[in-house]
């Protein structure tokens, strides 16, 4: 047998015995120690720890039963069999040997045969019993790594995750994770323009796997949202990171999210996740954004679609995100709260925020108190209607002492069809502009001047649109379509871009020229009609002219309509809180 | 979760019953490993007849058998599609990944 080398411990007073053992110990490849009482068999196995025992019971002093009783009471920190072995052979004798600890009883006179039969036996065991050993030694190392590494998770997901939006004050969420930490990802951050973008990401699995998978979805998100790009364009790219670095069998259901509240829409993407709901003041469900995609990380780039689903809402309410845990939530004894619990949690809870709040203790109260078998986390924002349209923008933040030192700049642009089609122009034009520095505290009064002067020269100088078909019920998802369907199909026109920094009377100003090939527009009468900055009835175009205007110290239409300059102040009134 | 095989000419359907999740990884991998290596099977059906509850990571596994098949010029139709186990592959939009029989 090739098994380990035994240190046997004999415990006999007759020497004969002793050496029958010894002989058998001996060939099979152990060595053993002699005791010739009990007192001694104690003192050795205290301090040589044998692997296995011998017993004579009748010895001199302290007998085999008082010594193998005193082993037993010894700390152990592993098992070792004790064989009894005496001339005694009654049965009563070899019962309460046995009872007293021993685990195995051979009558004087044995075999060498037998002898050697039960120290093979007994080596078995011990085999077995190292295996089992180190095999809870090695559970245990695991044990504490991983939960040292959950640790770690937590700790580096924390902080990932966390993010200045979302502790915007028209936000709350809320994680109950499965583990000792969730795997289901939220993000929120408002864009240049001030819209609110939301995310929030399912990956498949949960715990520390499921937040490694979602993971790379903070930054792009944060990222391009900062830069001003639209939830379409996002999700393209959030889908070719995860595909470019998950496994097949590996994906992310994911719900993104647009609130303008200027412009009073709802914009959402969502793949793989439950509706999206826009649930109003009394709790009940306006519009559903159920998944019109596969998850991220599945298909291919050039098959994926970013194509967003935008709502108009005229009445205030709250936008409800949330992933499958939720409806899925399952205490023990079996029982799903499904859609219909949510939404009578919600109902019982009143209109503002607080009621995300109840909808969390409904859940943990439907739970009765155990883990989920998944993560549930949702999302509210409080979605405001605003009659005076007023919005916010955020302050230039920048040194108040000297005017900032800089040289003139300019950088000209131009754009045809075939780049229009696809290319973000506004992020990617923001991104050059803002790497000056005396422009960067600008960001968000530029994104909006840039966006509104470029959309228009898109939407109605070259693809023609009319913003009249936004003021329609359902009009703003026609608009949409329609602009995507020409979108899709411009093969002709241009748009040229021009900035200028330079000084005017000792003032730092930024000139921006736009210029579409387009047929251009009556810009005067469009601007009697709609130049007012508080109308309530202005036309969606009128506003966005107007917030121009507000922003800027001039804005000037030229040729047929076609050509605009604005001149936006660094110093002066480009201030927070213009209201348009 | 159980799985029966079919095999008919050009054409293996498994036929899986019970809970498809997480612990149904070498089932299900064992099930269509032969059918994926002949060179005579044209396409795996993968029919959820008496499949009651399906997991994300069983979306999981879906996947990687079309990834597999596709690498193999074969086609991976689902079936039998109702009730629970239909609206977790519609919200998935797994109709858009897999072709999808009646």
């Amino acid at each position: 047998m090739a098994g380990t080398s035994l240190k046997i411990l004999v415990a006999d007073d007759v020497r004969t015995n002793v050496r029958q053992i010894e002989v058998v110990a001996r060939r099979l490849g152990h060595t053993t120690l002699i005791a010739g009482n009990g007192e001694e068999a104690v003192e050795l196995f205290r301090t040589q720890t044998p692997d296995l025992v011998f017993m004579d019971i009748m010895m001199p002093g302290m007998d085999g039963i008082s010594a193998v009783r005193e082993i037993r009471s010894l700390p152990a920190e592993k098992w070792c069999p004790i064989i009894l072995f005496s001339a005694l052979d009654r049965m009563q004798d070899i019962v309460s040997g046995l009872e007293c600890g021993a685990d195995d009883y051979v009558v004087k006179p044995a075999s060498l045969q037998l002898l050697r039969a039960k120290i093979r036996g007994f080596a078995r065991l011990l085999d077995l019993q190292r295996e089992v050993h180190d095999y809870s030694d090695e559970l245990r190392n695991w044990r504490a790594q991983a939960e040292e590494q959950s640790r770690l998770g937590a700790h580096v997901m924390a902080r990932l995750t966390d993010a200045e939006g979302l502790r915007d004050p028209l936000l709350r969420f809320f994680n109950i994770p499965a583990e000792t930490f969730s795997g289901d990802l939220l993000c929120a951050a408002r864009a240049p323009g001030d819209e609110m973008h939301l995310m929030l990401a399912d990956a498949a699995g949960h715990g520390l796997p499921a937040a490694l998978t979602a993971m790379p979805l903070t930054q792009a998100f944060y990222g391009m949202t900062a830069k001003g790009f639209p939830l379409p364009s996002i999700a393209e790219e959030l889908n070719r990171k995860l595909k470019a670095i998950l496994p097949a069998d590996r994906f992310v259901a994911a719900t993104l999210a647009c609130l303008d509240v200027r412009n009073q829409t709802v914009e959402v993407w969502n793949g793989g996740n439950p509706d999206a709901l826009f649930v109003d003041d009394a709790g009940r469900v306006v519009h559903r954004w159920a998944s019109r995609h596969p998850p991220l990380g599945i298909l291919p780039g050039p098959l994926f679609s970013g194509q967003t689903e935008t709502v108009a809402f005229h009445e205030a309410g709250r936008l409800l995100l949330c992933s499958d845990g939720l409806a899925e939530a399952e205490p023990p004894g079996g029982g799903q709260l499904g859609l219909d619990g949510v939404l009578r949690l919600l109902g019982g809870a009143g209109p503002g925020l607080d009621a995300l709040d109840a909808l969390q203790r409904g859940v943990k109260a439907h739970l009765a108190a155990e883990f989920g078998r998944d993560d549930i986390s949702c999302m509210m924002l409080r979605v405001p209607v605003e009659r005076r349209h007023r919005f916010r923008i955020a302050a230039p933040n920048m040194p108040h002492a000297e005017p900032a030192a800089f040289s003139d700049w300019r950088l000209d642009l131009s754009y045809a069809a075939r780049e229009l089609r696809y290319l973000d122009v506004v992020p990617a034009v923001l991104g050059f502009i803002t790497q000056i520095e005396v422009l960067r505290p600008h960001q968000s009064s530029l994104f909006l001047i840039l966006s509104e002067l470029f959309n228009n020269a898109l939407d109605h100088g070259l693809l023609r649109l009319e913003s009249s078909t936004k003021d329609r019920l359902g009009g703003f998802d026609a608009f949409m379509e329609q602009r995507q369907e020409r979108l899709a199909r411009l093969d002709d026109g241009q748009i040229s871009l021009s900035f200028q920094l330079h000084q005017v009377e000792g003032e730092g100003v930024l000139d921006i020229r736009v210029h579409d090939s387009g047929p251009g527009f009556d810009y005067k009468a469009r601007f009697e009609n709609c130049g007012c900055l508080d109308s309530e009835d202005c036309h969606a175009y009128g506003r966005g002219i107007a917030l121009v205007r507000a922003l800027c110290s001039q804005l000037v239409y030229s040729g047929a309509g076609n050509k605009v300059w604005a001149r936006y102040s660094l110093g002066g009134r480009a201030g927070a809180g213009a209201a348009a | 979760m159980q799985i029966t095989k079919d095999e008919a000419p050009g054409r293996t359907v498994l036929r899986l019953s019970g809970r498809f999740d997480f612990h149904s990884h070498r089932d299900f991998r064992g099930a269509y490993e032969k059918a994926l290596e002949s060179a005579d099977v044209r396409e795996i059906e993968v029919n959820f007849g008496n499949v009651d509850y399906l997991d994300s990571s069983a979306l999981g596994m879906l996947l990687l058998l079309r990834e597999k098949a596709d690498a193999k010029g074969k086609q991976v139709t689902l079936a039998g599609l109702k009730g629970a186990v239909k609206q977790v592959l519609d919200i998935a939009n797994f109709g858009k990944l897999f072709t999808i029989k009646a």
